[in-house]
């Protein structure tokens, strides 16, 4: 790809992700001007202050000076004040840009595919979350707002220098030009391959802490940890290279710059030198000519930077996008309609993930309320992938499956208000009990909580607890034991409104008369009018108590009615 | 925070001292430069205003100024470059650190700490880079130019330097009133963030879950709540940080604007020449530059500062389990009498545990959920410590207190599947072999006494399919499997299995009932933590374990 392709590709990602910051026109407009005022009053400081002290040489009666000292002071005022309203204003709408896009980029995801992040690490998914938004987040403060702030000022001070010298004017606006376009052109070609560099780099540190974090004790005991942290080590020196490699363009552009300014100044001299000698100009314009030009080069100062961070945004808008793609889902159908008689009907069903060869064929199964069928079969043999389609997260390979007599395939997250499904690995989230059990259903009382915990077998374990059901339960449930947690899901899934509950491997992590009494409890859930249908590797007393046993490997020995079974190959 | 330098900062980390000092001795050239530039300029452009000098004249000075000012570009340009250099190594350098420390500090700690170490070493620590490239140099500035550049000004008017110097004092006042404010306000931003960042982490982890219970549009609205918290709390942190920068600024700009117009007035009474006038114009601006950019840079470095003396607290807790004595092979590892006290509960899990573990046997703790299995196995691999009783390690006829021995050198001996181990994405390779030293021989090896061998035959990618974070895209079962041959691959005398059956079917129960005893023949000590029954019947000693004060539990040897 030529620089110019590159950079228009990065002016394409902006675009694209610009309107998801949702920036106000009105308030951006104000920062604009603020930053302006607060500029021009810096240009007009120097202007002013060098006439003063010329003007002055010459002695003139007092009262002539009293306008420009007051002016000075003035302008000296209004240039912080004006600075302080501009960075306010300024960062007001980089922070709700920022905002904005995390609210859309998890919505995206919330509403989107399920697997969007599957294959990113977790410091990936942090990283983009925070620095990557913060970054584009940033472009309004540092490159959209320096840019129009220094354009305008440039011209103010090539206004004030052209009244009074046209020559000395074109010489600072050809300086000014080169600073404020040729330094930034400079910067974003020279940076931008170590910029991308940088930024993937940047990403696997990130992604590398969080591994070390995240299996800090395991990779401790394995002796992992040594060179994870070694690789991790070698990602921030391969980091601080491409930082040095993109320092040292940047730094040119700086100094271009600081060039610029000079040779303006210095320009500026000569010019009105030569017109003082012919008498074109007076003595006192000639030190505002020559003064003004430094303060200039202020606006234009900062646009090498701008730009550099113009391409580092685009980069970061580039990862947001991909994501967003991700995330994106065809539209397939309503989120949980209202339908009709609550019952799972699977006819002819196949089930399998997209891609691969259905585990299985031919599958009929009826779960109704007042009915508990069980799941059998070795690992792999797909229960988990029966689950996830019976439920209507997961679209039949071939065959239908009806959710309150709606084809799933019709529904966009399954019906959850009729069935919902309980993974084996399902998450607890870093929060209290009871807000963990309300992820079910919003309304979930104390004392409901209370009832369905001891039906889970937790009620002993509630009753030990200091804060009962305000103890938070830590990341992934790591402050309460495997069978702990496991016995939680049972009872969030208890908790949830839909008549007909798939469990998947609700009895592992327990000891056998634990796992026995739970699945008693959970099978007796039948005569309060629910629909269980549950995966179990063991449990032999409930399944008899089934109504059903589907056995997915070869051997069907269980009583009940075993649906005919074709096994793929 | 109210500490501009913190002395710890530079104890801790070396790298920094290097840069800071680097750092002032460019700035002290640059500044020699603007000064000579400076001068030049008004000597120029004085004469030429006087009418006393014609172009010819003045054209050296005016030359003297481009070179100097293109010096001080240059030197510019190498302060940015080296800070910034320095910046990324200190950086890097403490996220390691802090990485180590937490890895030492043990599971119970980092359960409490996660969310906040985890926004630390992903984004917290990279806020130190302003405060190191650009506070840290403008500090040196004030504190080394300020007084510098007034020695000049005065040489040239004494009464513009004692203007000057009047505002000098007023500095330290207020970067102590900035510190003081923007320091509540910066933690405060810090949870927030912090919050935000671990809330979504978890909510994007979850939302399998939540999209299966039919919740995950109703965490939308908390998110954007969320959001909105974080972006008022960084904006009322600005808002202070800006009022005190601001507030410097004004200070800085008056005093040059009083400057300027005491020294037009003079001009009128002829008590100073023009050049000496436009010297001190030109130079008054750059005594109070450094002081305007601290204002400036000074949100940008309380960020930095927090996040640093955050890490630098975490550097400070003491590691539970740190002894440095040598260790041998070991032979038998007990527990005697061992209690653990989960934070934030009354009682114990375990209590009072009794047992060993010998090389060449099998032991099996065993006890209801939430005895206290999983606690002790984390206490027999030192990762926690006991709260009463300890755990020996006997190494020939020598019996080590684990809290002793140097714990790298016990790790080394011990191989340990968690309960619910870690599983990063990536290809099957990947994940097995991340961090281990291990060719594909042992691989297959390994995968062929897990059981995990038969799973990857089963693919078509075999060793190179891609699973995605907690190894999505295998069955629970075949996830296991895997983690247990991760485990295998490198040789160990102790084998610590936390539920391998969990989620098994039969057969490969078995596969892991031949492993243990496998094992065992080949003598390693095997700890097992199960409810299964035949790994029950298997075991040579079978602990069981009781939480709180429950009668005490003797030790059943079996067979
Ligand atoms: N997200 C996925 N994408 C592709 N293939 C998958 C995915 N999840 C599981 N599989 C594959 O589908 C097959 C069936 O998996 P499933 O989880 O349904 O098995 P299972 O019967 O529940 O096994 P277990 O008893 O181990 O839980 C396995 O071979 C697995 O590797
Ligand atoms: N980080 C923690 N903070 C607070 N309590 C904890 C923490 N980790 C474990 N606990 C508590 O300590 C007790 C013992 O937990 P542990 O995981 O050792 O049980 P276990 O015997 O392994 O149970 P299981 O068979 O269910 O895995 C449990 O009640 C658990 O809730
Ligand atoms: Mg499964
Ligand atoms: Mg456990």
């Amino acid at each position: 790809m030529s620089t110019r392709d590159a950079l228009l590709a990065d002016l394409r990602a902006l675009r694209r992700i610009w309107p998801l910051l949702g920036v106000s026109r009105r308030r951006l407009a104000v920062a604009v001007a603020w930053g302006t005022l607060a500029l021009s009053a810096a240009v007009g400081l120097a202007a002013v202050s060098a006439w003063l002290i010329a003007r002055a040489s010459q002695m003139p009666p007092v009262l002539d000076l009293t306008i420009a000292v007051v002016a000075v002071r003035a302008l000296g005022i209004g240039r912080g004040l004006f600075r302080y309203l501009d960075r306010l204003a300024s960062h007001d709408v980089a922070l709700r840009g920022a905002a904005h896009l995390r609210e859309r980029l998890y919505s995206a995801l919330a509403h989107g595919r399920t697997d969007a992040v599957a294959t990113l690490r977790r410091g990936e998914v942090l990283r983009r979350w925070g620095a990557d938004v913060d970054d584009v987040g940033d472009l309004v403060v540092r490159a959209v707002v320096p840019a129009l702030v220094a354009l305008v000022v440039s011209l103010v001070a090539v206004g004030i220098v052209g009244a009074l010298s046209p020559l000395a004017g074109l010489v600072l606006a050809a300086c000014l030009l080169l600073a404020g376009l040729g330094a930034p052109l400079l910067a974003a070609r020279a940076v931008r391959a170590a910029e991308l560099d940088g930024a993937a780099q940047r990403g696997r540190v990130a992604a590398q802490a969080m591994t070390v974090l995240d299996g800090a004790a395991e990779l401790r005991v394995g002796g992992r940890l040594d060179p994870l942290l070694g690789e991790l080590a070698d990602a921030e020196d391969a980091l601080r290279r491409t930082r040095d490699r993109a320092a040292r363009p940047a730094a040119l552009a700086q100094g271009v710059t600081a060039a610029a300014t000079g040779l303006a100044v210095v320009a500026a001299l000569a010019i009105g030198a030569a017109q003082l000698a012919a008498g074109s100009l007076a003595p006192v314009e000639l030190a505002v000519v020559v003064l003004t030009p430094l303060a200039a080069f202020e606006g234009v100062g900062m646009l090498a930077g701008a730009s550099v961070h113009a391409v580092r945004a685009a980069d970061a808008a580039r990862r947001l996008t991909d994501l967003l793609d991700r995330a994106r889902r065809p539209a397939t159908g309503a989120a949980d309609p209202a339908v009709g008689a609550p019952a799972v009907v699977a006819a002819g069903l196949a089930v399998g993930w997209p891609g691969r060869e259905p585990l299985l064929r031919g599958l009929d199964l009826t779960l109704a309320p007042g009915r508990a069928v069980a799941v059998v079969g070795p690992n792999g043999s797909g229960k988990t992938t029966l689950l996830l389609t019976l439920a209507g997260l997961l679209p039949p390979a071939a065959g239908e499956v009806r959710i309150g007599g709606v084809p799933s395939t019709a529904l966009a997250d399954g019906a959850p208000s009729v069935v919902t499904m309980t993974a084996e690995d399902a998450h607890v989230f870093d929060t209290t009990i009871l807000e963990n059990l309300r992820v079910a259903r919003g309304d979930v009382t104390e004392d409901e909580a209370r009832e369905v915990l001891a039906l889970a077998g937790l009620g002993a374990f509630l009753d030990r607890l200091p804060d009962g059901l305000d103890t938070v339960v830590g990341a992934g449930g790591a402050c309460i034991s495997g069978g702990e947690r496991r016995r939680l899901l049972v009872a969030r899934a208890l908790l949830s409104p839909a008549p007909l509950l798939l469990l998947d491997e609700p009895d592992e992590h327990l000891d056998p008369e634990t796992a026995e009494r739970l699945l008693q409890d959970v099978l007796a859930l039948r005569e309060a009018g629910r629909g269980v249908l549950l995966v179990t590797h063991r449990g032999a007393a409930s399944l008899a108590a089934a109504d059903d046993v589907v056995d997915l490997g070869a051997v069907a020995a269980a009583p009940g009615v075993v649906p005919m079974l074709e096994r793929s190959a | 925070m109210a500490k501009p330098l913190d002395p710890a900062l530079l104890r801790s980390v070396r790298s920094a001292r290097s840069t800071v000092l680097a750092t002032a001795a460019l700035v002290v050239a640059q500044t020699a430069a603007l000064v000579v530039a400076a001068l030049l300029l008004a000597r120029a452009l004085g004469r030429l205003v006087e009418g006393s000098a014609a172009w010819s004249e003045v054209a050296g000075e005016a030359l003297g100024v481009l070179v100097a000012l293109a010096v001080r570009a240059a030197l510019t340009t190498a302060t940015e470059w080296r800070a910034h250099r320095g910046a990324t190594r200190v950086v890097a350098e403490m996220r390691d650190a802090t990485l180590r420390h937490v890895a030492r500090l043990g599971p119970r700690w980092l359960e409490a700490h996660r969310a906040e170490v985890a926004t630390l070493v992903t984004r917290g620590l990279d806020a130190l880079e302003p405060y190191l490239v650009r506070y840290l140099p403008q500090l040196l500035q004030t504190a080394l130019l300020t007084p510098a550049i007034l020695v000049v000004i005065a040489t040239q008017d004494l009464l513009s330097a004692a203007t000057l110097a009047i505002t000098l004092p007023l500095i330290p006042v207020f970067m102590w009133l900035i510190g003081l404010a923007t320091e509540r306000t910066t933690r405060r931003r810090l949870a927030a963030q912090q919050r935000l960042d671990a809330r979504v982490l978890d909510l994007v982890a979850g939302l399998g879950t939540l999209r299966a219970l039919g919740r995950a549009r109703g965490t939308v609205a908390r998110v954007r709540e969320l959001a909105d918290a974080e972006r008022r709390g960084t904006m009322s942190t600005l808002r202070v940080a800006f009022l005190s920068g601001a507030a410097l600024e004004l200070l800085a700009t008056l005093s040059v604007a009083v400057v300027a117009v005491g020294v037009g007035l003079r001009l009128v009474t002829g008590e100073v020449g023009l050049v000496t006038g436009l010297a001190v114009l030109v130079l008054a601006p750059e005594v109070l530059a450094p002081l305007r950019h601290v204002g400036t840079h000074f949100h940008a470095s309380a960020d930095g500062v927090a996040a640093v003396e955050r890490c630098l607290d975490i550097l400070r807790e003491p590691v539970p389990v740190a002894g440095t004595a040598d260790l041998g092979p070991v032979e038998e590892v007990e527990w005697d009498g061992v209690d653990v006290l989960p934070p934030g509960r009354t009682l114990p899990a375990p209590a009072g545990l009794h047992g060993r573990v010998r090389r060449g046997g099998i032991t099996v703790l065993r006890g209801p959920s939430g005895a206290g299995k999983t606690s002790a196995a984390l206490a027999l691999l030192g990762l926690l410590a006991p709260d009463a009783g300890v755990v020996r390690l006997r190494v020939g006829d020598r019996r080590l207190d684990l809290r002793d021995v140097d714990l790298a050198a016990w790790h080394a001996q011990v191989a340990w599947v968690p309960q619910h181990p870690v599983l990063e994405p990536g290809t099957l390779r990947e994940v097995a072999l991340a961090g281990v030293d291990a060719d594909d021989e042992a691989l297959r090896g390994a995968a062929e006494r897990s059981g995990f061998a038969e799973v990857v035959a089963a693919l078509p990618l075999g060793w190179d399919t891609p699973v995605g974070g907690r190894a999505r895209g295998l069955s629970a079962g075949q996830r296991q499997r895997l983690a247990t041959t991760r485990a295998l691959l490198s040789p160990a005398r102790f084998l610590v299995l936390d539920e391998p059956t969990a989620h098994l079917d039969s057969a490969s129960s078995a596969q892991v009932l031949r492993l243990v005893t496998e094992a065992a023949r080949d003598g390693v000590g095997v700890l097992v933590l199960t409810h299964a029954p035949e790994l029950v019947a298997a075991a040579d000693e079978v602990v069981t374990v009781a939480a709180g004060a429950a009668e005490p539990l003797a030790a059943e040897v079996l067979a």
